[in-house]
């Protein structure tokens, strides 16, 4: 009944406290995995280390048990995996951006087909179709504060921790769309195929922050 | 030339892997004296629809014919079969026990194990209600996947009164009732407590994600029992008892679990709820349940349970642990060269005869035979008839 889990964790920002958590759950993660793709522990648990965003399709196909993922990338990936915990780290907000100057953040009234640039595509168009707004998404790899400093769009939606980088380009939030957090993810038939270890595993990853 | 997305070929090798396993699901339904139908591939969408249901709706391929009516190609047989029995077979005496195994059809983003045409196996048992036919369901999937070798497959068993008997503490209406049963079916936990935040006490919020959490046995069923608050509710949780109690006795006991999360289709199932799965795929195998509702909704009353899988996934999740069960191509007997005669009265003995066309000689046709690992030749030469015996 107890075989192994493979657990995928993301590279990039949510890396170490994922790490430390997994550490502190009993699950031998190295603080600096190099160039691995994955680690196994002595009890046979096996770490992969994932971009963030291909996280929930190594979950939903069962090429992993169980993971840890932003929330933000569930909402642009739409997998089908179970939420099980919010891990309460890495806490940022998804938010619609504009130049200060332009005052969208004052009540003026945003005007149509107004280009959007983001790296988000899904959750922006579903954010502007819920509100009947027509605008044009630009799909952007990086820097997508760039975008309307250059003339490129005239909105960004984008992901928010601290507020510092839109500070540094007179950027200013109009609205926020969502809150995003580390989140445990499980595939659903893995949920109950290795039930006790991932139960095992999802109590002592939620334990330090008893809800 | 490329094929439409969802759809795929049989190879020799594939198609014969296929067979096998239909015939290993025939033979159990027929052990369990279930009588296979079979219903056109496409049919007026009017009479299917109100059986579907809005999601299997929007998945249907729909075309016209020639005076504009509204076909569907089936995206599943349940319904199919419920409207033939409201029909052609109503006056039939209960219970009918009726089987099938046939393609449908669904516009899905193709991936593994989700084809847009795939072959779907399953069985239907109409008219009883009781206990009795939900267990007959249960005991006839598990003997299936056993009989195809997937012995150590885990069942999921769950009935649908439960989860409302236990939101019915809530201050939930009725669309904050299905919204709740859409997480819990996806076990989407976080925004479960968010939904339910103010609905009721911490401690209630907390104890109903704690079972939604939980797969056990007795554990889970006196944990819902506690919670739950509807007569409806209640009869589940006894019935489940009950199933657990007849598994048990025949073995299965430890290959069964209770999950009051199981919802698979929310609105389609109206009391026992099962799903069987292995380790090896990332998805159900197979599964069904009661669905009451549905007979009379083609004006014909009675209860109705029944399972279904798709072949394709039994396929893979057999491939995956190297199966070497099914799909070994038949020997061949001889190998005759020469004469049509010879060749005709070999198959007239039931042997697997294959013709050689190309005047090999011997020499060639010894090779021909190692290469096919077939155990005898005959010659027919000049009037004479020789027969070889080959040694590998």
């Amino acid at each position: 009944m107890s075989l192994p889990l493979r657990i995928a964790i993301p590279k990039g920002n949510l890396f170490d406290e994922s790490a430390a958590r997994l550490r502190a759950a009993g699950v031998d993660v190295p603080a600096d995995p190099g160039r691995k793709l994955t680690v196994t522990a002595s009890d046979g648990t096996q770490v992969l280390f994932l971009r963030p965003t291909d996280v929930p399709s190594y979950v939903e196909f069962g090429a992993a048990d169980c993971g840890i993922v932003g929330a933000d990338v569930l909402w642009e990936t739409e997998r089908h995996v179970c939420e099980i915990a919010d891990l309460g780290f890495g806490a940022c907000r998804l938010v619609v951006a504009a130049r200060r100057s332009d005052r969208y953040h004052e009540g003026a009234q945003l005007p149509t087909f107004l280009r959007v640039a983001t790296k988000f595509e899904k959750t922006t168009e579903a954010f502007f179709a819920e509100r009947d707004l027509p605008v044009q998404v630009i799909k952007l790899h990086g820097s997508v504060e760039l975008g309307p400093l250059v003339g490129l769009a005239d909105l960004i939606v984008d992901l928010v921790a601290t507020g510092n980088t839109l500070r540094e380009h007179d950027l200013v939030v109009v609205n926020e769309i969502a809150a995003s957090t580390a989140r445990f993810v499980v595939n659903p038939v893995r949920f109950r195929a290795k039930y006790g270890a991932i139960t095992a595993l999802f109590e002592r990853l939620t334990a330090p922050v008893a809800v | 030339m490329r094929l439409p997305p969802g759809t795929r070929d049989w190879l020799p090798a594939e198609l014969r892997r296929k067979r096998a396993v239909e015939t290993v699901l025939r033979s159990v339904f027929e052990r369990w004296a279930y009588s296979e139908v079979q219903t056109p591939t496409y049919e007026r969408f009017d009479a299917l629809e109100a059986g579907l249901g809005e999601n299997l709706s929007l998945k249907t391929f729909l075309f016209s014919d020639k005076s504009g009516t509204q076909i569907a190609l089936r995206p599943e047989m349940t319904t199919p079969v419920a409207r033939l029995v409201s029909t052609r077979m109503r006056e039939a005496p209960l219970p009918l026990r009726l089987s099938y195994v046939g393609s449908a059809y669904r516009y899905e983003d193709p991936q593994e194990g989700r084809m847009r045409e795939f072959t779907t196996a399953g069985l239907e048992l109409i008219g009883p209600e009781s206990l009795d036919a939900d267990a007959e369901s249960l005991f006839t999937a598990i003997e299936a996947m056993d009989a195809l070798g997937l012995n150590d497959t885990l069942f999921d068993i769950n009935h649908a009164a439960i989860v409302d008997g236990v939101l019915a503490a809530l201050e939930l209406d009725q669309l904050g009732i299905a919204h709740a049963k859409e997480l819990i079916s996806g076990r989407n936990i976080v925004s479960l407590r968010e939904r339910l935040r103010g609905t009721g006490s911490p401690q209630a919020i907390e104890e109903i994600v704690r079972l939604v959490l939980t797969r056990g046995g007795e554990d889970v069923l006196s944990t819902a029992r506690r919670l739950c608050h509807t007569d409806a509710g209640l009869a589940g949780i006894e019935r489940l008892r009950s199933v657990l109690t007849r598994a048990n006795e025949l073995g299965f006991g430890d290959r069964i679990k209770v999950d009051v999360s199981l919802l698979r289709d929310i609105e389609y199932y109206t009391g026992f709820i099962f799903e069987g799965f292995a380790n090896e795929v990332g998805f159900a195998l197979c599964g069904g349940g009661r669905y009451d509702r549905l007979l009379p909704l083609f004006g014909f009353e009675a209860g109705a349970v029944g399972w279904s899988l798709s072949v394709e996934r039994i396929l893979i999740a057999l491939e995956r642990r190297h199966s070497t069960r099914f799909g070994m191509a038949p020997a061949i007997d001889v190998l005759v060269s020469g004469s049509d005669v010879i060749a005709a009265r070999e198959r007239a003995a039931g042997k697997i005869v294959r013709i050689d066309f190309d005047h090999l000689e011997e020499a060639q046709l010894l090779d021909e035979a190692r290469r096919h690992k077939i155990p005898r030749i005959v010659i027919a030469s000049d009037g004479v008839v020789r027969e070889i015996e080959v040694t590998p």
